[in-house]
C-alpha cells in the first residue's frame, strides 16, 4: 500500500475546513462583512462546532453499524430537560448539571439500545418509537412547560468559548480512545465491516450495540445541555417535532468520511463540523434567510455526495485532461 | 418459485390480526365513552387515504431497499402547486394533472440523482426534503395571499366524499399491485431489495427500477396532494409534512421489512395506514394529555410492530 | 403458537387498558379544542384554566386536539370531536376557520373562537349561522396596538436604538405581522418628520410592505433606528448565532419582540443591560424573568380570557345563544394586560396564576352564562377586561 508522508497527510485533512474558509472569507469581503467580527462570533463558531462534532458522533456510532437514529433530538430534549428541572430544584450549578444530563441521556440511549435488542425490531423503527416516547416524557415531565434557566447566570455562564472547546476536545479524545484503542472498539469496527462473521468469531454484539447506544446517548446529552445552558430554556417538541437536529449531521458525517481517510475517522469528523460551524457562522453573519440556508446546505451535501460517490471517474478525468494537455 | 409456509405468511396475517385488534379496541373504547363509532369509520378512511395512496406507491421504493423521507415535502410541494394551477385555470383537471406531474418531475429529480451520480437515495432525499420545505415557503410568498394558498372549498367539496376517494385508492393500489405481482418489475424489486449482489449478477438493471420505483411512487405522491386538497383546500407550509413519517410508520404498521426484499407487499401500506387511523380515533377517544398520549402510542406502535414482525427476527441483530 | 400467544397478550394489554377507560356519566358536555399550539406557555395557561378550574367547576369535559400544524389537521380533528359526541368546539387555530366553521355547522355542533377574531368578510358570512357563537380575542388592530404600545412605550423613554424578534413573520403570520406592524408605525410615527420603514409610513403600507416578502430589513426610520432584525424559528446554530448578535449590536437599548422573547431571548439578555419587551403570559418562568430584569416589558393574554367565551358556548349549548338585536353572533375585542415592573407582574400574576380564584371564577361567569343575557350586557362585560377592571368585578 502506497503510504503518504505525514505532512502531505496533515494538508489533505485540512483541505476542506481551508477551502470552506477561504470561500466564505472571499463572501465576506465582497459583501463587507467580518466572518469573525467580535466574540460572538467566536463563540457562535465554537458552539456550532461542539453541537455538530457531538451529534455527528452520535448518529454516526449507530449508522455505520445501519442502526439508522431518529430518537437523537429527543434524547437530547428529554435529558436537558431532566437535568434542567433538577438543577432548578436542587440549585446545583452547571457541571453537576451537564452530569446529570449525560448520565440520563446515557441511560435513555441503554433503554432504546435494550427495547431494540430485546425486540429486534429494525432499529430505524425502534428510533422512531423511542422518538415519539421520549418526546411524550419530556412533556409530561414539565407538564409541557419546558424549563427556564433564564435566570440561572452560573448556568447560562458555562457558554463561553473555552467551555466549547473543552468539551469538544474530551468527547473527541475519548471517543477516539473507545473506538480506536480498547477491545470494545475493535469488536465495535469488526461489527461494522463484517456482521456475521464477527458474531461467528464470538464478538457479544448485544453488549456492543448496548454500548453504542449508550455512548451515543450520552454525547446527545452534552448538546442538550450545550442548548439548554445557551439560551436558559428548553422547549417541548412533540409529533416528531425533534428529529431536525439529525439532518445537521450528514455533510459533516460524509466530510469526516473523506477526511477519515488520512487521518484518524473521528478527528475527521470533527474538521467537518469545523467546516459546517464556518457555513453557520456565514449564515448569521450574512443574515441569510432561512430558506436560503436550508437550499445551500442540501446543495452542499448533494455536490459532496456527487464527488464522493464519483470520485474515481472525476479524478480519472481530471487526470486524463492534464495528461492530454502535457 | 414454491409455495410460501404459514411461517412466511405470518407477517401478511399478524398485520391484518393487528389491524382486527385495533378496531376491536375502537369499538370498544367507542361503547365505553359513547362514541359516534359509525362517523368515526368515515373519519379513518379520511384521514388514512392520503397516507394510504402515498406510501402504497412508496412500497416500491421500500421493496428496493431504499428509503424516502422527502415524500411529505414532495407531497405538500404538489398540492401547493396543484392549487396554484387550479386558481389561475379554474380548473379541476388542470389541479389534477399538475399534482400528478410536478409529482413525477420531484420523483424523476430525485431518482435520476440517485442513478446518474450514483448517489445513496436516502441521503438525497434528506436533500431533497430540506429543498422542497423551503421551495413551500418559497411558493406562499409568490403567491402573495398571506400564509396561505386557497382553493375556494364549495369548488372541490363535490369531490370531497368517501366513494370518490375509495375508488381512486382502489384504482391505485390495482395499478400498483398489478405492476408489483403480475409485472417483471415487482419480482426484480424484491430480488434487488433480498440480494443486490446476486440481483446485479443476473443483469437486473438497479437504476432503471429505482427510476421506475420512484415513478410508480410519484404518481400515488400526486394523487395524495390532490386529494389533500380536496380534503382541506387551504394548504400552507406545514401542509402534508407528517407524512413522510406517517408512511414509514404505515408501512412497518402492515407488516412489511423496511429492508424490502422478498417479504414486501403492497397491502401492507393499506393495511398500516388503517391501523394508524383506528390507533389515532382510539388515543382522541380515551382524551389523554399530549405528553401521556404520545408515550402511550409509542408503546402501543412498538408493541403492534414487534408482533407483526413477529417471524422476520434473527440470529443477528436486525440492520 | 408463538405469535397466537403474542396476539392474547396484545388483547389482554389492550382490554386491561381498556378497562381504566373511564365510562361517560350522563348528561356531561364534551366540548372539543381545537389548538395549533400544545407548548407555549401562553397555551398551557389557557389549557390550565379550561381543564382544571373550568372542568371541575362546571363538570365538562375538555377534549383537545393534537397540536395542529394545517387544515387538514384541523378537519381531522373535527370529526374526532364529532366522534366523541362534543356538543361544542372552541378554536385557538386559525388556518382555516371558514371550513371550521361549516364542518361543524353540517356537524350540528357549535362553534366559537377563543383569542382570536374572524376577518370583516368571513364575520359578514357567517355571522346569522345558529351554530356559530362567536369570536372573542385580540383582533388584528388590537395585536398592531400592542405592537405600537410597546415600541411608543421605549420611544417615549427617549430610545432609539432598537433591534426586533419578528417570530413566525417570515411564515407570513398574520397575528405576529400585525404586531410587528405596531412596532415599526410607532417607530415612524416617533421618529420625526419624513420618518418611514422602506417608504411606508402609515400602518396599511407598512402592513403591506411585511406582507410583500415576509421579511423586516434593519434600516434608520427618522431619527429613530431599527439596528437589527431576527424572524423564524429555526432554532439552529446560524439562527441562534442571529440572536447573540442582535443582542450585541453597538448601543442597542431594546429588543421588541412579537413573542417568546424570553424563551429564545433570555440566555443572551441576561446581564446585557438590553431591555427585553415580549407578548406572552403571565407564568413563574416570566415573573422570574421580570424579577431579575430580564424582562423589562410584558404584553400578555391572561389565562381566564378565554372564560368569557366558554360562558357564551354554554349559553348557547343550553339553547340560549347570545345574539345582538338582528341575531348576529358575538364579535367582541379582547386586549392584552401590559406590565412594566416586577410589582405590577407580580399582582397581574397572582390572579392570573390562581386555579382556585382566577381572573374570570364560576361565580363572575355564572352571571352571563345563563338565560336572558343580552349582547350589550356581554360585551361590556367583555370590554371590561384590564386588570382593574376585573379586579373589581371580583369584588
Amino acid at each position: 500500500m502506497k503510504k503518504r508522508p505525514l505532512l502531505k497527510k496533515l494538508l489533505l485533512s485540512l483541505l476542506i475546513p481551508c477551502a470552506v474558509l477561504l470561500v466564505l472569507e472571499a463572501i465576506a469581503l465582497g459583501k463587507g462583512v467580518r466572518l469573525f467580527a467580535n466574540a460572538d462570533s467566536w463563540k457562535l463558531f465554537f458552539r456550532a462546532v461542539a453541537n455538530v462534532t457531538l451529534t455527528t458522533f452520535a448518529l454516526s456510532i449507530n449508522l455505520d453499524s445501519g442502526r439508522f437514529d431518529f430518537s437523537l433530538g429527543a434524547v437530547s430534549m428529554l435529558s436537558a430537560t431532566v437535568a434542567g428541572t433538577l438543577a432548578q430544584q436542587w440549585g446545583i450549578g452547571p457541571w453537576p448539571t451537564l452530569a446529570i444530563a449525560v448520565a440520563v441521556a446515557a441511560l435513555l440511549g441503554l433503554i432504546h439500545g435494550g427495547v431494540y435488542v430485546l425486540t429486534r425490531i429494525p432499529p430505524i423503527i425502534v428510533s422512531l418509537g423511542m422518538a415519539l416516547f421520549y418526546e411524550g416524557c419530556a412533556f409530561a415531565f414539565t407538564g409541557g412547560k419546558g424549563v427556564s434557566l433564564v435566570t440561572r447566570t452560573d448556568i447560562i455562564g458555562f457558554s463561553t468559548i473555552g467551555n466549547y472547546i473543552l468539551v469538544t476536545a474530551v468527547a473527541v479524545a475519548l471517543i477516539v480512545l473507545l473506538f480506536d484503542f480498547t477491545r470494545f472498539g475493535a469488536n465495535y469496527r469488526a461489527l461494522v465491516s463484517g456482521q456475521k462473521i464477527a458474531v461467528e468469531t464470538g464478538i457479544h454484539e448485544v453488549g456492543n450495540a448496548l454500548g453504542c447506544y449508550a455512548v451515543s446517548g450520552a454525547l446527545m446529552g452534552v448538546v442538550g445541555f450545550i442548548s439548554l445552558a445557551n439560551t436558559g430554556s428548553q422547549q417541548m417538541a412533540l409529533n416528531f417535532g425533534s428529529i431536525g437536529i439529525m439532518f445537521t449531521a450528514f455533510l459533516p458525517m460524509f466530510i469526516g468520511g473523506w477526511i477519515g481517510r488520512y487521518i484518524n475517522k473521528r478527528v475527521g469528523i470533527m474538521l467537518g463540523a469545523v467546516s459546517m460551524a464556518l457555513i453557520s457562522l456565514a449564515f448569521a453573519r450574512f443574515d441569510t434567510a432561512s430558506s436560503v440556508q436550508s437550499i445551500v446546505s442540501a446543495l452542499l451535501l448533494v455536490l459532496f455526495l456527487i464527488y464522493l460517490n464519483n470520485e474515481f471517474a472525476i479524478l480519472s478525468k481530471f487526470r486524463g485532461k492534464k495528461e492530454a494537455e502535457s | 418459485m414454491g409455495k410460501q409456509t404459514i411461517r412466511e405468511r405470518i407477517p401478511a396475517f399478524a398485520s391484518i390480526l393487528g389491524l382486527l385488534v385495533l378496531i376491536a379496541a375502537y369499538y370498544i373504547v367507542g361503547a365505553i365513552r359513547d362514541a359516534n363509532v359509525a362517523y368515526g369509520l368515515k373519519a379513518v378512511v379520511n384521514q388514512s387515504v392520503v397516507v394510504a395512496l402515498v406510501a402504497t406507491g412508496a412500497v416500491f421504493i421500500y421493496t428496493l431497499g431504499s428509503f424516502d423521507i422527502s415524500l411529505g415535502a414532495a407531497t405538500g410541494v404538489s398540492a401547493l402547486l396543484g392549487a396554484m394551477a387550479y386558481n389561475a385555470t379554474g380548473s379541476l383537471a388542470v389541479m389534477f394533472l399538475v399534482c400528478v406531474g410536478v409529482a413525477v418531475a420531484i420523483g424523476f429529480i430525485n431518482s435520476s440523482l440517485a442513478s446518474v451520480f450514483n448517489l445513496p437515495i436516502f441521503v438525497t432525499t434528506v436533500a431533497m426534503m430540506s429543498v422542497l420545505s423551503a421551495f413551500m415557503l418559497i411558493l406562499i410568498g409568490w403567491n402573495g395571499a398571506g400564509d396561505t394558498i386557497k382553493v375556494k372549498a364549495r369548488d372541490v367539496r363535490p369531490l370531497d366524499n368517501i366513494p370518490f376517494k375509495v375508488a381512486i385508492l382502489a384504482a391505485y393500489i390495482a395499478l400498483c399491485w398489478f405492476v408489483f405481482t403480475l409485472l417483471p418489475t415487482g419480482r426484480e424489486a424484491k430480488f434487488i431489495g433480498g440480494n443486490p449482489v446476486c440481483a446485479r449478477l443476473s443483469g437486473i438493471n438497479e437504476k432503471k427500477l429505482a427510476v421506475i420505483a420512484s415513478l410508480i411512487s410519484a404518481v400515488g405522491i400526486g394523487l395524495g396532494a390532490f386529494l389533500t386538497i380536496v380534503y382541506a383546500p387551504t394548504l400552507n407550509k406545514d401542509t402534508a409534512s407528517s407524512i413522510g413519517m406517517d408512511v414509514i410508520i404505515a408501512i412497518v404498521f402492515g407488516g412489511m421489512p423496511v429492508s424490502g426484499g422478498p417479504r414486501s407487499r403492497i397491502l401492507s401500506a393499506v393495511v398500516g395506514a388503517f391501523s394508524m387511523g383506528f390507533l389515532s380515533q382510539i388515543m382522541s377517544m380515551l382524551n389523554l394529555g399530549s405528553g401521556y398520549g404520545q408515550m402511550i402510542k409509542a408503546a402501543i406502535f412498538l408493541l403492534v410492530v414487534f408482533i407483526a414482525l413477529g417471524s422476520q427476527r434473527g440470529k443477528l441483530l436486525t440492520r | 403458537m408463538k405469535n397466537l400467544k403474542r396476539f392474547l397478550s396484545l388483547a389482554l394489554c389492550l382490554m386491561l387498558a381498556l378497562a381504566c377507560v373511564p365510562a361517560m356519566a350522563d348528561g356531561h358536555v364534551k366540548i372539543g379544542v381545537l389548538v395549533s399550539d400544545a407548548t407555549s406557555s401562553e397555551a398551557l395557561a389557557f389549557r390550565a384554566y379550561y381543564t382544571e378550574y373550568i372542568a371541575k367547576a362546571y363538570g365538562v369535559e375538555f377534549i383537545y386536539s393534537d397540536e395542529l400544524t394545517d387544515a387538514a389537521g384541523e378537519k381531522s380533528a373535527i370529526d374526532n370531536f364529532i366522534v366523541n359526541n362534543c356538543k361544542a368546539v372552541i378554536s385557538f387555530s386559525s388556518f382555516d376557520r371558514p371550513s371550521q366553521i361549516d364542518q361543524c355547522d353540517a356537524a350540528g355542533i357549535y362553534y366559537a373562537v377563543a383569542t382570536g377574531t374572524l376577518s370583516d368578510e368571513q364575520y359578514n358570512e357567517y355571522k346569522d349561522y345558529e351554530t356559530y357563537v362567536g369570536a372573542i380575542g385580540p383582533s388584528n388592530q388590537i395585536e398592531f396596538q400592542a405592537g405600537y404600545d410597546m415600541a411608543a412605550y421605549y420611544i417615549d423613554q427617549g430610545m432609539t436604538k432598537f433591534g426586533m424578534f419578528g417570530g413566525a413573520v417570515p411564515y407570513y403570520n398574520d397575528m405576529h405581522i400585525y404586531r410587528a406592524a405596531g412596532m415599526l408605525a410607532a417607530m415612524v410615527e416617533k421618529g420625526g418628520e419624513g420618518a418611514n420603514y422602506k417608504g411606508a409610513d402609515n400602518a396599511g403600507a407598512i402592513i403591506g410592505q411585511i406582507y410583500a416578502d415576509g421579511s423586516i430589513e434593519p434600516c434608520t426610520i427618522g431619527s429613530l433606528e431599527l439596528a437589527a432584525y431576527v424572524g423564524g424559528y429555526d432554532f439552529n446554530d446560524a439562527w441562534f448565532g442571529k440572536l447573540a448578535q442582535m443582542v450585541g449590536t453597538e448601543g442597542i437599548q431594546a429588543i421588541l419582540t412579537v413573542g417568546s422573547g424570553v424563551d429564545v431571548l433570555g440566555g443572551f439578555i441576561s446581564g446585557s443591560g438590553v431591555k427585553l419587551a415580549t407578548v406572552d403570559s403571565f407564568t413563574p418562568a416570566m415573573k422570574e424573568a421580570m424579577d431579575n430584569g430580564i424582562l423589562d416589558y410584558m404584553a400578555g393574554k391572561f389565562a381566564a380570557s378565554i372564560g368569557p367565551i366558554f360562558a357564551a358556548m354554554l349559553n348557547a349549548v343550553n339553547g340560549q345563544p347570545i345574539r345582538d338585536g338582528e341575531g348576529n353572533a358575538l364579535a367582541l375585542g379582547q386586549g392584552y394586560w401590559v406590565a412594566t415592573s416586577a410589582e405590577q407582574f407580580a399582582e397581574y400574576s397572582a390572579v392570573d396564576s390562581s386555579m382556585t380564584d382566577p381572573a374570570y371564577t364560576k361565580e363572575i361567569l355564572d352571571q352571563y352564562a345563563a338565560a336572558g343575557v343580552s349582547y350589550d350586557d356581554f360585551a361590556e362585560f367583555v370590554s371590561k377586561y384590564s386588570f382593574d377592571e376585573i379586579v373589581a368585578l371580583k369584588k
